[in-house]
Parts: C-alpha cells; sequence; structure tokens
C-alpha cells in the first residue's frame, strides 16, 4: 500500500472527462477550483468545456457543490471504507455482498453505475475532501481511494488528488519530505527523523501531554484543537508566530508578529497539485517576515551548547 | 495618492493558490482585488501593513523583538520534546528554517496535514 497516482491541475483541465469530488464542497471551500481548474474550463481534449465532463458528487449531504454535480450520491456517514473497497471488488468484476451495501445509503445499482463510468472514462480523477479523509476510518480512507484510483489504471487513466485547505499545508508536506524523508509528524529528538502518526502527531502529543514547549507557526491551535490540548498548551512555554494576536497568543508566553505571507512576506507556496507558485506581495510589514525570525530564533539557539553532536548536513546554508 | 497595482498575485488562502490575482494597494491596504473569490478577497482585506499588534509580547506583555527570539530560543532550547507546528501559511523558506530548527532543538515537527 502506498503511492499516489496523480497529475497537475492543468492536465485535469486539459484531459479529465470524468471529475469525482468525495467528501468535499469545492462550491464553498475552494470556490474558484470548478471554474479554474477542472469542471468548465475547455482544455485540449475537452473542446466544449462542462459539456464534454461528467461530474460525480461523494458526500454525506447535499451542500450546494450538488448543485453542479450531474450525479449526486448521498451517502451514510462513515461509510465510506465501505463504498471504496465495494467500488475496487465491482471494478474488477469480483462478487460483492449485497446485503451489506445497503447499508452504505447507495444501492448496488448506484455503485455498478458509477464503477462503469469509472472504467469508461478516458480520463478520471477524484479528488478527496475531509469528508472523506478525516472522519471514521482517516488515512485508510485515503489509501483506499489511492488504491481505487491505481488500480482503474488497468482499464483507463486516472488519478487522485487531495483537495487541501490552508494555502501551503502541500508545501510543508513537500519541503519536510525532502529534508527528513517524510511528509508530516516527523520526530528530531535522536538526531535523525522518526516518522509516526498517533505518536509525533500534534493533537496525540498535545492531549497526552508529551511534549514541553511548542513552536507555533501560522496557525491556531488555541482556537481548533481539542480542550485538553489546549489546556497542554496553556500549561507548557508556547511561542507562537503570527500576524494577528490570536486565541494560542493569549495562552502563550511568547508572540512575535510577523508579515502575512503573500500579502507583505514573498516566498514559495505549493498548490494543491505540487506546483510551487512564487508570492508578489502587494504591501510592506512593519514586521519581519516568519523565515527572517525563525532563522533568528535557530541562531539563538545554536550559539547555546549542543545537547548532542550537531550534524551539519540539514542546516541551510543561506 | 496612486495606488500600486501587482498584477499576477498568488494568494495562499486555500489550496488552490490561485495566481492570476490583480491587487490594488495603497501604503496600507489593499483596496481592490481583482478575480479573487469571495474568500481570497476577504483574505487580502483583512491582512493590512498597519501596525496593528506590538511588535511581541512576553508573558502577555509588549516586549522588543531582541527580548522575544532570545526567551523563545530559551524556552525551545531547555524543553526536552520541543514541538513545531503549524507550517501551512508560511513560505516554505519559512518551512525549511522551523525544520532546521527542530531539528537544533531535538524536537518534533508537525502540520496540519496530521489532524
Amino acid at each position: 500500500m502506498g503511492g499516489k497516482v496523480t497529475c497537475t491541475l492543468g492536465e485535469i483541465k486539459n484531459r479529465a472527462d470524468f471529475i469525482v469530488y468525495w467528501g468535499g464542497n469545492p462550491a464553498e471551500c475552494h470556490p474558484r477550483h470548478f471554474t479554474k481548474y477542472t469542471l468548465t474550463q475547455k482544455g485540449k481534449f475537452v473542446p466544449n468545456g462542462r459539456k464534454d465532463r461528467t461530474m460525480v458528487l461523494v458526500d454525506i449531504r447535499e451542500t450546494p457543490s450538488a448543485r453542479a454535480a450531474d450525479i449526486f450520491l448521498q451517502i451514510k456517514p462513515g461509510k465510506d471504507f465501505e463504498i471504496l473497497t465495494t467500488l475496487r471488488a465491482l471494478v474488477k468484476g469480483h462478487r460483492v455482498n449485497e446485503a451489506s451495501v445497503a447499508e452504505t445509503g447507495l444501492s448496488i445499482e448506484q455503485l455498478r453505475d458509477l464503477a462503469d463510468r469509472m472504467k469508461q472514462a478516458r480520463f478520471g480523477v477524484i479528488f478527496f475532501g475531509m469528508g472523506l479523509s478525516m472522519t471514521r476510518g482517516k488515512h485508510m480512507n485515503s489509501a483506499a481511494v489511492l488504491m481505487l484510483a491505481a488500480e482503474l489504471n488497468a482499464f483507463t487513466k486516472f488519478v487522485t488528488m487531495p483537495m487541501r485547505g490552508h494555502g501551503n499545508v502541500t508545501g510543508s508536506d513537500m519541503v519536510m519530505r525532502w529534508s527528513t524523508g517524510y511528509p508530516f509528524g516527523v520526530s528530531l529528538c535522536r538526531g535523525y527523523p522518526r516518522f509516526n502518526p498517533g505518536e509525533f502527531s500534534t493533537v496525540d502529543l498535545l492531549v497526552r501531554g508529551d511534549v514541553d514547549a511548542a513552536l507555533v507557526l501560522g496557525a491556531d491551535p488555541g482556537a481548533t484543537m481539542p480542550q485538553p490540548g489546549i489546556d497542554h498548551l496553556a500549561r507548557i512555554p508556547t511561542i507562537v508566530l503570527d500576524p494577528k494576536v490570536t486565541h494560542t497568543s493569549r495562552l502563550a508566553r511568547v508572540h512575535i508578529t510577523t508579515a502575512a505571507t503573500g500579502i507583505s512576506a514573498p516566498g514559495t507556496v505549493y498548490r494543491m497539485d505540487e506546483i510551487p507558485l512564487p508570492l508578489r506581495p502587494a504591501l510592506v510589514s512593519p514586521y519581519p517576515t516568519d523565515e527572517e525570525v525563525i532563522r533568528r530564533i535557530r541562531e539563538a539557539v545554536a550559539k547555546k551548547p549542543a545537547w548532542a553532536q550537531r550534524p551539519a548536513a540539514m542546516a541551510p546554508t543561506n | 495618492m496612486s495606488l500600486n497595482i501587482v498584477q499576477h498575485a498568488t494568494c495562499t488562502f486555500c489550496g488552490c493558490v490561485c495566481d492570476d490575482i490583480e491587487l490594488h494597494a495603497d501604503a496600507e491596504k489593499i483596496v481592490k482585488t481583482k478575480h479573487a473569490c469571495s474568500l481570497g478577497e476577504a483574505w487580502f482585506r483583512n491582512h493590512t501593513a498597519e501596525r496593528l499588534y506590538p511588535e511581541a509580547l512576553v508573558d502577555g506583555q509588549p516586549a522588543t523583538l531582541d527580548t522575544a527570539i532570545d526567551t523563545a530560543a530559551d524556552h525551545l532550547y531547555k524543553a526536552h520534546m520541543p514541538l513545531v507546528y503549524g507550517l501551512s501559511n508560511i513560505t516554505c523558506e519559512a518551512q525549511r528554517e522551523a525544520i532546521s530548527l527542530a531539528e537544533l532543538a531535538g524536537g518534533v515537527i508537525d502540520s496540519h496535514t496530521s489532524l
């Protein structure tokens, strides 16, 4: 298990004739996704734009995105994994238990129709949102959707892409991957990277009270974490870098105001399809950038006696 | 006063990272956006270059940037297992510095991806 068959949004614009959005509401959360990248754009191999494309929305409730869809499939909450594995079986022509299909909220005919359409597409894509990846099953749901798309490549061209929320969350996956080998949840406590979501993921670390200091960069866990996690952030020395004084800043020992990314701070961010784009800030901030403040904190820590032998390989050279 | 017009500006509010935005800005504020969606427009208008907050707060009190940086470095250095968290709304250049800092402090680094 592992590996993502994917492509850029430009390829989807020019080629995709079958588009599935699963557990996401782009009409409200990514308003220009339909018009700039996927549905309504005319592309090289889909010259008539919307007319050449079929869109399916899979969700637990009828969101405003359903109005844009040709087919809306309303499923029961927490049944994504069952549906994805049933689809994998149907795609391969295996038998499925029709009684257990009933509890997903869809009929076997609806699933057969979806599996057939997927196989008949010239170029298909599944965009999956947090309604899939953050509900019952979590990363197993993501793995199931990646497997389904990978297996569909025995019949046609099929790709997947997660609908990333925050502006540069893709960038943090990329930068951590190329520098530590893992995308998130990386412990460097032993001086080399170890990856273990559940052990080194923020919510778990905070709720268990494992960490004894926190540096929060452009996030507001004080407004979004479970209460035991927030309580722990208030108990330990927390440092916040943010353009505004946030909920987390109020419970932190140190807050440093920084320039706003892309508005008054330059740099690079990654789009959800892993394309890096330069920022063109329009304003000049009276505050320093995050980059500058983090570098200065790093330099201040580097002046202190080392806790372990320091590897030089990963330190930025500039 | 004439407005500074930025073509092909990049919006970092959501994962779409639209890079075809036109911004019209005076010295402190973005007063007009073109091509941005409702979320993007709110994002650009919500952040100004005004000095609305103290440059730093230490234990809730306004402090200088130098003091705040030294205090932050002390806390991270003394911790046995510091956590570096967030990263999703900062640039790749800043993320690179953050990973280096996490390594130096012997900590854990994590983003919104794990939520």
